[in-house]
């Protein structure tokens, strides 16, 4: 079984984000970046597939991004993926996820593929749209949001839970299928020291877009990021304090009344 | 020579040869275990066994020791005796006198009926303490070990009697004299007028007396008394090094598919000694924090058991080295894992690595060290370890600290206050090592604080790496993640080598071990110092003076990494002493002996679902003396101390550094 997991280069969760000069994308130093967490779910599941059906099964790592991606393709490695192709060329600095969806498509194709894991979106730009273009340019279905996985043992089919508002929907896809995962699909596992070592080893194909056979970067469209604005000023904090809390009550009432004028 | 004396010649070579047999059986096992070395030091090395073997130092440091000490003493000068009636018995004539004189021999049999009568009180304290007042450092899990001591302590108990008895018959027919023989004189007089025929009983104890000798040097090895043989040497061999360093791993070999230890070869033959030289005396586990709160660790049946598996494998294992000059070598034969059957997951984490137990240890075993081996198997071969601990290693990876902040908000915590940049400033006399506790605890941040203002106050020419610090490496390096470790360690000393400064101080104990001790393993040398040396530095030499603080009842509660691992007793100590207003009241816990608070070993990452808690059991120790303050020098001891309070809802005890109450007493 052909197993392909997505993975994409994100600020880590922790890093402090500012927007750059430009506008158009994030100041990169002191910022840490890491797999988007999402897609960590994705690797560990097709990990996890592979180990079950065992055979000639194979996960390879697919990732659209710049130079200092192979860091965390090497992480993906180390957890056990298999290979990894890396797409890398400058026309993609600042994709859309159409054009980003278009590359991921063609390298797909040529890799050959059963079932494609992905996260349910970046955590750093949450678009979550790459995974439904790559359905539809695929031409296979694809199921959101997945909170458990199972392959029917004849391998034609994949039952899955996904969450939706105040519960699961249970789905059955047949197989191609590319599945984006939800967190509580798994944990993800912490690379072995052998893992790691092995990794260093492993296939990364490296691609630009000629290699894939584009002349030029796919379209990116019909919608375009303007600017990027910082996060507005949340307004101030106002502690009431008082040494009889009924008092205190008092207080915030006269405030949100006078002051805040909502109630 | 009489047949008598040709059969007991014949059946003494006998033993000693299978004897031989046995030692050379128990060399090559310790074989089995990976190379380490312990030579050099040797007048250290010598000193150590007149100290702790002779002497019998540590065994002494608990009253019930006393009884060993007699036992140990008791029997050196039976044995002498033994051996003369052995060889008298093989070559009539042959004894002390007449080598070395009556008095030489008068003096041996004088020690002799004086210890041997001592080694029979201590026998029956011993079975008096063992099975009726059964102290928790006697407890074990395996009866077969009770009935062990007590089949020895039974045998022992014969030797003496029997020795006696000899002795008395002799005195009767003229063979010793009395005047050296005080105990043997009045079992004489009881022999006395009995009608016995005193030849052919003395020659019936003697046979029994010696049938027992060559029993018990055979079963020795078998038994818990393996300790007689491998104490000693184990003693000579001890580490002489600081007991808080842990071995360095290399990774040169990138095609290794096992890091850590798994089975019982990995360990070093002086580990597989340690297994030898164990007393089971208990003393470990009456001290281990983990054991003593209901944790299924203990320090003393982890030895046992490895011991037991040792036993287990070595057959299986030996015949496989034999192999070695055959086909199979001794890599074709495969050890059995000692996780989960002779220790289970949940004993190896629940380790805080505080070092009691090695501080208890009469010979010197090296417990923490084997438990880290088997955690960095655990770590980093097959990714075992509590779910809790993948977080902390993610973010000591991303972000250099064990919270999960971003890396870049590191030094916030001096924001508005003057604290120099090492990138800034490039040459000082002080790096301060804010460490992650200090970086990004909010507790731990008003210490630095705290010490910081005192600098300034004294006006110490230092700097801080702001952002970039990254964690020392000692939580990973004793969760058994070494790679992680070492990957912190070495990013940190690529940017210390960049920077000019004399000493590097830090208020944190875990830090400063590392520093200390480990660091110098990966070629980095610099000197240390914990904030409680370097302020009483500058108490000393006047730049600070110690004021008034409202009056205060403290204790002081030494932090393992700093009292126990560094000897650094008095100088938390002498800081509060020079603050007016302060008393401490001390702990029956303190010192090198003092409990730890359950954070070390990276216990203060994991979580604490087993038995009572650690640092609960340590604050009702304070709480029982009455004080209103515990005064610390960690900041994992002061949060594990205030969440121990919260826990007990103790509202009228604070937790203080002593940076802080410093700072007060001048303000």
């Amino acid at each position: 079984m052909k197993i392909i997991v997505l993975l994409k280069r994100v600020p880590d969760t922790e890093a402090k984000i500012l927007i750059n000069q430009d506008g158009n994308g994030i100041r990169e130093d002191g910022v840490k970046f890491i797999i988007n967490t999402y897609d960590e779910y994705g690797i560990e599941e097709g990990l996890r597939l592979k180990e079950k059906v065992g055979g000639d099964s194979k996960v390879t790592a697919v990732c659209a991004g710049p130079e200092e991606s192979t860091e965390v393709i090497r992480t993906a490695l180390a957890m056990g993926v298999d290979d990894a192709v890396h797409i890398c060329d400058p026309a993609l600095a600042k994709p859309s996820p159409f054009t980003i969806a278009e590359v991921l498509a063609k390298a797909i194709s040529e890799e050959g593929f059963d079932i494609i894991f992905c996260g349910k979106q970046g955590i750093d730009d949450d678009m979550a749209q790459t995974q439904s273009i790559l359905a539809e340019k695929l031409d296979i279905p694809q199921v959101n949001n997945a909170t458990v996985f199972e392959l029917a043992d004849d391998l034609s089919k994949a039952v899955l839970n996904r969450r939706i508002e105040g519960g699961d929907e249970k789905v059955e896809a047949s197989l191609p299928v590319i599945i984006s995962c939800e967190k509580g699909l798994n944990d993800p596992r912490y690379a072995s020291l052998p893992g790691i070592m092995k990794a260093k080893k492993k296939e990364i194909r490296v691609k630009n877009l000629a290699d894939l056979g584009f002349n030029e970067a796919p379209s990116s469209g019909r919608s375009r990021v303007l600017k990027w604005l910082p996060m507005p000023k949340g307004g101030e904090c106002k502690m009431v304090e008082a040494e009889e809390t009924v008092d205190a009550v008092k207080e915030l009432a006269r405030l949100l009344r006078e002051e805040a004028k909502v109630v | 020579m009489t047949v008598q004396g040709i059969v007991l010649l014949v059946l003494f070579v006998a033993v000693l040869v299978v004897f031989g047999f046995i030692v050379r059986m128990l060399i090559r096992t310790l074989k089995l275990g990976k190379p380490e070395d312990r030579s050099g030091n040797i007048g250290q090395r010598i000193n150590s066994v007149l100290v702790y073997v002779a002497a019998q130092a540590r065994v002494l440091s608990q009253p019930a020791g006393l009884g060993h000490f007699l036992i140990f003493w008791g029997f050196i000068f039976i044995t002498l005796g033994t051996i003369e009636h052995i060889v008298g018995m093989i070559v009539p004539g042959v004894s002390y006198t007449a080598v070395f004189g009556p008095v030489v021999a008068g003096v041996i049999s004088w020690f002799q009926d004086i210890l041997a009568f001592l080694v029979l009180l201590a026998i029956i304290v011993s079975l008096f303490r063992r099975f009726v007042l059964k102290p928790v450092r006697l407890k074990i899990d395996d009866p077969g070990a009770r009935q062990e001591a007590l089949f020895i302590l039974t045998l022992i108990s014969a030797l003496v009697l029997l020795m006696f008895g000899i002795k008395g018959a002799g005195i009767l027919m003229g063979k010793v004299d009395p005047a050296y023989a005080p105990v043997s004189s009045f079992v004489a007089g009881l022999l006395q007028g009995r009608g016995l025929d005193l030849h052919m009983f003395e020659n019936v104890l003697a046979w029994t007396h010696h049938l027992i000798v060559f029993f018990f040097l055979l079963y020795v090895p078998y038994s818990k008394h393996i300790h007689i043989l491998g104490a000693i040497p184990n003693i000579y061999l001890r580490n002489l090094g600081p007991a808080g360093t842990l071995s360095r791993m290399d990774f040169e070999d990138e095609s290794a598919e096992k890091f850590g230890n798994s089975e019982i070869r990995d360990f070093t033959w002086k580990q597989l000694l340690d297994l030898y030289a164990c007393t089971e005396c208990g003393r470990c586990q009456a001290a281990c924090p983990a054991y003593l709160t209901e944790k299924p660790l203990s320090p003393f049946n982890m030895i046992h058991r490895m011991r037991a598996h040792l036993m287990d494998e070595r057959g299986k294992l030996l015949k496989g080295q034999d192999g070695e000059k055959g086909e199979t070598g001794a890599e074709g034969v495969e050890g059995t894992p000692i996780i989960p059957e002779t220790m289970t997951t949940d004993e190896i984490w629940a380790c805080t690595t505080c070092g009691a137990c090695m501080q208890e240890c009469p010979p010197f075993i090296e417990h923490v060290q084997k438990i880290v081996d088997l955690r960095r198997y655990l770590v980093m071969t097959e990714s075992n370890f509590p779910q809790e601990m993948q977080a902390v290693f993610r973010n000591m990876e991303v972000n250099y600290n064990p919270w999960s902040i971003g890396f870049s908000t590191r030094a916030d915590w001096a924001e508005g206050m003057d604290v120099p940049i090492a990138s800034e400033k490039k040459e000082f006399d002080v790096l301060f090592w804010t460490g992650c506790a200090g970086s990004f605890d909010a507790r731990g941040q008003s210490v630095m604080k705290a010490v910081v203002e005192l600098f300034g106050k004294a006006d110490v020419d230092f700097a801080i790496l702001g952002v970039e610090e990254m964690c020392c490496g000692e939580t990973a390096r004793r969760m058994g993640n070494e790679y992680l470790a070492q990957t912190l360690i070495d990013g940190n000393i690529d940017v210390l080598k960049k920077y000019s400064f004399k000493k590097i101080v830090t208020a944190c104990p875990h830090c400063f071990n590392t520093f200390k001790v480990e660091y110098p393993q990966f070629g980095f040398e610099a000197e240390v110092m914990h904030h409680s040396e370097f302020l009483l530095d500058l108490l000393e030499e006047g730049r600070l003076k110690a004021g008034k603080i409202e009056s205060t009842r403290g204790t002081y509660h030494d932090s393992c990494y700093l009292g126990r691992y560094n000897d650094i007793l008095d100088q938390p100590r002498s800081i509060l002493n020079q603050v007016s207003g302060v008393e401490i009241t001390e702990m029956g816990r303190s010192g090198k002996r003092s409990f730890c608070c359950g954070a070390g070993g990276g216990r203060m990452w994991m979580e604490e679902d087993i038995g009572r808690r650690i640092n609960e059991e340590r604050v009702s120790e304070t709480t029982k003396l009455g004080v209103d303050t515990i005064f610390a020098a960690c900041p994992y001891c002061i949060t594990m101390f205030e969440d121990g309070l919260k826990a007990g809802e103790i509202e009228n005890v604070r937790v203080r550094d002593i940076a802080e109450v410093l700072l007060e007493s001048i303000d």
